[in-house]
């Protein structure tokens, strides 16, 4: 455990770094696109899809950027995404925030929020009558919780008994309003019991209790006994994109700053003698040098071919 | 060849392709248990089973995001929406989910799914609607329009076995029309127009239920020596753009008819097929389009009957084309 663990935090690590990097590169102009920073939420993803199977499958939302670390997903496939090059994964064809990547178990989600929810019920109802004993994760905000593919999702996977694991990330706000606008309960999870299965809270800043409470529902899920939502309160560290203004109080975010996820894992590996400060320092320097050459890798790299915009619209022949 | 109904045909193309294919599955409100508010998937449930044949939630949305979900994962499901006037709830999952899987994940990812549209300008506002032209308008989408019995059970069998996202509309009234199907295995191409009937003095494009009506204008014309050649095209997308030009190329004059209204209606697309094409210069008349004339679909019959185009205005229509 202690080996996964540091895992779990270099993954954690490499987020924010890539993260806070990318965010620069577009401050700098140099990045053509932005990117919904995931910084302050690196628990959930890392500690949900961490020791996932091969053939188990993920859709992420437009800020779980941790799925694609964590499922393996370099960091050169993702800045050659952000920067739409020719040999990226989709070939320049869609944004990194809604790509797929089939071969590590990672389906696309959509632009429209929530949309995701009963495409990944649907995922989950293949794999049950497929017979396998796989599971599907399916991560959104706290805003997607307010739209109708939730509800019909999640009673969906319930009459179903789906093997689907709903990871809200509730980080308080939904872009630029508080919660108090989205709804008028405290808890997400709540909203399980309505449909019949658990609801579960937890720490989203602690990414062995993220961890943890995943596996359970996934243990649940793979026995056929359905579906878990797992409500993960959580914080982001940054605003919604980077060109909207920030909107949520002073006194919040240094409040919830003081639950850095990673520093959190960090106390927890270094007071047991897991991991010391000069591991730390090494992490950190590896992955910004790795970083260093993904930039200039990525800005040297062929842009998008304008041959292939209109290739695979269709697919051909009786498949 | 045996005679069926145009249900019969659509009902036999699903037990078929269930019973070759255990990726099929099949599944909306009323479906299973019911066997369909028509009868059309009478008897799927019984045959293979709840767990390939269920009952959804009235969630149109969420059923529909379902079939897209499960055609990813190697399924290949065909989701009934009972009304076509419903398809503006999944509306989302259709156009975005479906549509875009295979062009978001660069072909890595299909999406292989039908959503049995019941189309029926009756009744009410709302279910009432023809959208065919909405779908038609999404790249990535194909959507499939048959008249007759023989074409039903061929196009549904194509579109279940298409790699692509099929959007498959059935007409309620032709639900119990009769016509000739083989005995033996068969399937037909999406794509294909079909002549309906040869002519040499006016095209008319029609597709569901405006075929029969424009063959009955036909017969009706024929006593004035009027030979009217009725095009079923049968899929609007993919469009038999060449049996179209190549008709008006005979003909020089085009009549397109159909019950959505005809403001933006699929009617423009086929008039523009001719208009920007050579053909154009072949045209003797304006192309006339017949549709419903722009208001939501009435509920009392007399009123629906004045809103949606009958027979007598595809007549009218031609006699028009022909006049000039």
């Amino acid at each position: 455990m202690p080996r996964d663990l540091r895992e779990m935090y270099r993954l954690m690590l490499m987020s924010r770094i890539y993260t806070d990097r990318a965010l620069k590169l577009f401050d700098d102009g140099r990045l053509p696109t932005g990117l919904h920073p995931s910084a302050g939420q690196e628990a959930i993803g890392v500690g949900a899809c961490y020791g996932l199977r091969r053939d188990d499958w993920v859709i992420p939302s437009l800020r779980t950027t941790e799925c694609f670390w964590t499922r393996g997903v370099t960091m050169q496939q993702m800045m050659d995404a952000m920067y739409g090059n020719k040999d990226s994964v989709n070939r320049g064809k869609e944004s990194f925030h809604h790509s797929g990547y089939p071969e590590l178990g990672i389906l696309a989600g959509t632009a429209i929020v929530a949309a995701h929810i009963p495409v990944a019920v649907g995922a989950a109802k293949a794999m049950q009558l497929k017979g396998t004993d796989n599971v599907m994760l399916c991560f959104f905000g706290d805003g997607a919780a307010a739209r109708g593919d939730f509800h019909e999702g999640l009673n969906l996977a319930a009459v179903h008994k789906a093997p689907v694991i709903f990871i809200c990330e509730n980080n308080l706000h939904f872009q630029t309003a508080p919660a108090s606008v989205e709804m008028a309960i405290t808890d997400i999870a709540d909203r399980a019991a309505g449909y019949g299965f658990p609801g579960v809270i937890v720490d989203g800043q602690d990414v062995l209790a993220v961890h943890e409470t995943t596996q359970e529902a996934i243990k649940r899920a793979r026995q056929g006994k359905g579906p878990t939502l797992i409500e993960a309160k959580t914080y982001r560290f940054r605003r919604h994109y980077p060109i909207l203004a920030e909107t949520r109080p002073a006194k919040e975010i240094a409040e919830w700053s003081k639950r850095d996820p990673i520093s959190i894992l960090a106390n927890h590996l270094l007071a047991n003698g897991h991991l010391n400060e000069s591991e730390i320092e090494e992490f950190q320097t590896s992955i910004n040098n790795e970083l260093d050459t993904v930039v200039a890798r990525a800005e040297s790299k062929q842009p998008a071919d304008r041959s292939v915009a209109s290739s695979t619209v269709y697919g051909e022949g009786v498949a | 060849m045996k005679t069926l109904t145009y249900g019969e045909a659509i009902r036999e193309a699903l037990f078929e392709e269930m019973a070759s294919d255990d990726r099929v599955l099949v599944f909306g409100e009323d479906v299973a248990g019911y066997g369909g508010l028509d009868g059309v998937t009478h008897g799927l449930q019984q045959r293979f089973g709840c767990k390939r044949v269920f009952d959804t939630p009235i969630s149109e949305s969420g059923f529909a995001g379902l079939a897209v979900g499960a055609a990813l994962m190697g399924m290949r499901p065909v989701a009934e929406m009972q009304f076509s006037g419903l398809l503006t709830v999944p509306l989302d999952q259709i156009v975005n989910s479906a549509a875009k899987a295979r062009y978001v994940h660069d072909g890595a990812m299909s999406c292989p799914m039908v959503i049995r549209s019941v189309t029926y300008p009756a009744g009410n506002a709302y279910m009432g609607q023809s959208l065919e032209a909405w779908l038609a308008h999404v790249p990535g989408l194909k959507v499939v329009t048959p008249s007759t019995p023989i074409d039903a059970k061929g196009l549904l069998l194509t579109s279940i076995r298409d790699p692509d996202p099929v959007v498959f509309f059935e007409h309620k009234s032709l639900y119990s029309t009769e016509g000739l199907v083989p005995e033996e295995a068969y399937s037909i191409p999406l794509g294909e127009a079909s002549i309906a009937r040869e002519g040499a003095d006016a095209t008319i494009v029609v597709w569901l239920n405006m075929v029969p009506a424009a063959l009955e204008a036909a017969d009706d014309l024929s006593l004035e020596g009027i030979d009217l050649e009725v095009i079923d095209l049968r899929s609007l997308i993919p469009l038999d753009e060449q049996t179209i030009t190549q008709s008006v190329l005979k003909t020089g004059r085009l009549v397109v008819a159909h019950e959505a209204v005809t403001r933006a209606g699929f009617g423009a697309e086929v008039t523009a097929v001719v208009a920007n094409s050579d053909v154009v210069h072949h045209l003797k008349a304006p192309v006339q389009r017949v549709g419903n004339r722009g208001v939501p679909v009435p509920h009392s019959d007399r009123l629906n009957t004045h809103i949606i185009p009958s027979k007598d205005d595809l007549i009218t229509a031609v006699r028009t084309v022909l006049s000039n």
